[in-house]
């Protein structure tokens, strides 16, 4: 460690209204619902964000390729040019270094645009070159077989990017159905939730781990993986060494259901909206799941026999990660804290627990999401289906949902950059066996109450 | 045993926050944390002002308090200003 102490009492010293420029969710509510605002009043004046929204469209040719980014050159520097001036400003207010994130970025953008044309690539489903997963190959190939220097880690932001997605992702679903389907996704996600907690905690006591370190494990494979960890860890007053346990564990296997998940869900046919939930129950983090969803989704309506659409893929998981479990953190975080306090051993610290940690752990981005559902469901409300279609998804809503899908690639592209396999703590036998059984309780009933259960339900949401 | 007891609105006395042996830069939780940038990060409200406590060894909250507080250099020179 490296900070002295005089700098770190200066960042300890934060204060609650600090939150709101210091945290990554908080800025993300903000840049998200300001491009939706922004994109309401280009829409108001008969007008749209389209331009700065640039998205490379579908080709079969090389020459196609190339002409389409030769007559759009302006566009894509401008938008690269906007996110640069929205996220500097974000890195410079959190604390970041803008001289190392801009290099950083502008590497992180020009792959991201090669990943996302080489996904509208008309024969890209044909050799599976799908968007998420491409992305996701070609940053673990760099970061582990190429090897990039520290410092560009500085424009790796895979929770801001994903979160800064998920805001805009609100303003592309209606709020109804967060209404319909929202107490759906609870009841399914809470199920799960917490037989895969206790599955952890238990076998993890069994194997004679501490109490602390299983509750992480357990928060981190039943709730939203390594935020729930770390916020567990804090919680619960965790060893500095049981965190990274949980990290390389949820990593581990993140990474091998986002690649497994989309395909036994392609294997059995699932329509998007069933696979989705599936995801979104049985992945741990957000970002690893959306790049399983977006994925799945994108094989819809390509003659493999998948019903539905991306869009439902996309809905489905998002109820279920965001609204049934990522919501949950704070509640999770503050009975742990009570039962480490009132029944576990406390040999170190002598402290309450405070209630207010329900809040001050709550995921704030999503009160963006929820936020940019309502607005854009109060501007589309009074629209005819035609109107909407006409008028509607081609000025407002196609526009946010490009920007959404280059924040998503620029995540998914930041999780394989970011992820140096070697770099990860060896966690050990029993944490791994522990963990390793909520895995599989968790994806097996997940599968149960998305397909077998509420299967009819997610198979016909409607996204718009 | 009251749960109520266990249970308080808000910290009152001396915390971790404000203890030399506690830091909770998120710059150094990520560095200290190698991995916790791949699906998290150190910037996340879920963390909220977590950090690491180097006298006990602990991963804990901001708010938390103990025995072995030791003010950190800005709290004696406020005390002193007072």
């Amino acid at each position: 460690m490296t900070t002295s102490n005089t700098e770190t009492v200066a960042v300890n010293k934060s204060s609650g209204w600090q939150e709101f420029w210091l945290k990554e969710d908080w800025w993300a509510v903000w840049l998200g619902l300001g491009i939706v605002l922004l994109a309401y009043v280009f829409y108001l004046n008969g007008s749209s964000i389209s331009w700065i929204a640039v998205s490379p469209a579908k080709w079969s040719t090389l020459s196609q390729l190339g002409e389409q980014f030769s007559k759009n050159a302006v566009r894509y520097l401008a938008l690269l040019g906007v996110f640069l001036i929205l996220f500097t400003i974000v890195v410079s207010f959190i604390g970041q270094k803008p001289r190392a994130f801009i290099p950083s970025f502008i590497f992180v953008f020009i792959l991201s645009t090669i990943i996302y044309a080489a996904g509208n690539w008309d024969q890209a489903s044909k050799y599976n070159l799908e968007p998420p997963l491409v992305a996701l190959v070609l940053g673990l190939i760099i970061s582990n077989v190429i090897g990039l220097p520290r410092w560009l880690d500085a424009g790796f932001r895979v929770e801001f990017y994903i979160k800064l997605g998920i805001v805009l992702l609100g303003a592309t679903l209606p709020f109804t159905l967060i209404i319909w389907a929202g107490p759906v996704a609870i009841l399914q996600a809470s199920i799960v939730s917490l037989v895969t907690f206790l599955v952890i905690f238990y076998t993890a006591r069994k194997l004679g781990l501490d109490k602390r370190l299983a509750a992480v494990l357990g928060a981190g494979g039943a709730v939203c993986g390594v935020s729930a960890s770390i916020a567990v860890a804090g919680a619960v007053r965790a060893k500095k060494e049981h965190p990274p346990i949980a990290i390389s564990l949820v990593v581990f296997w993140a990474i091998i259901l986002i690649f497994a998940l989309p395909l036994v869900s392609r294997t059995l046919h699932l329509p998007t909206g069933v696979g989705g939930a599936w995801i979104g129950t049985s992945e741990f983090a957000d970002a690893a799941g959306l790049a399983a969803a977006q994925s799945y989704g994108g094989l819809a309506g390509k003659n493999l026999g998948i019903s539905g659409t991306a869009e439902q893929a996309l809905a489905s998981y998002t109820l279920i990660k965001v609204i049934g479990r990522d919501m949950w953190i704070g509640i999770w975080a503050f009975v742990l804290a009570f039962i480490s306090v009132t029944v576990w051993e406390r040999n170190e610290t002598n402290s309450k627990v405070q209630v207010g940690q329900i809040w001050w752990r709550f995921p704030k981005f999503v009160i963006g999401f929820l936020i940019a559902s309502v607005l854009t469901t109060l501007i589309v409300h009074g629209n005819t289906l035609a109107d909407y279609n006409k008028i509607v998804k081609p000025s407002l809503i196609a526009p946010i949902t490009s920007l959404r899908t280059w924040a998503f690639t620029f995540s998914f592209l930041s999780i394989g950059l970011t992820t140096r396999f070697r770099e990860l703590a060896n966690a050990g036998i029993k944490p791994f066996i522990a963990f390793t059984v909520g895995v599989i309780v968790n994806v097996i009933l997940g599968y149960i109450l998305s397909v077998l259960v509420f299967g009819h339900y997610w198979s016909s949401i409607v996204t718009h | 045993m009251n749960i109520f007891n266990s249970i308080q609105l808000s910290s009152s006395g001396p915390v971790c926050r404000d203890c030399t042996y506690f830091q909770n830069d998120p710059a150094v939780i990520e560095d200290a944390y190698r991995g916790l940038t791949v699906m998290s990060s150190g910037f996340a409200s879920v963390r909220d002002q977590d950090g690491l406590c180097n006298y006990h060894q602990l991963y804990l909250s901001a708010r938390d308090s103990c025995p072995a507080f030791a003010p950190a250099a800005s709290e004696i020179n406020q005390e002193q200003a007072r």
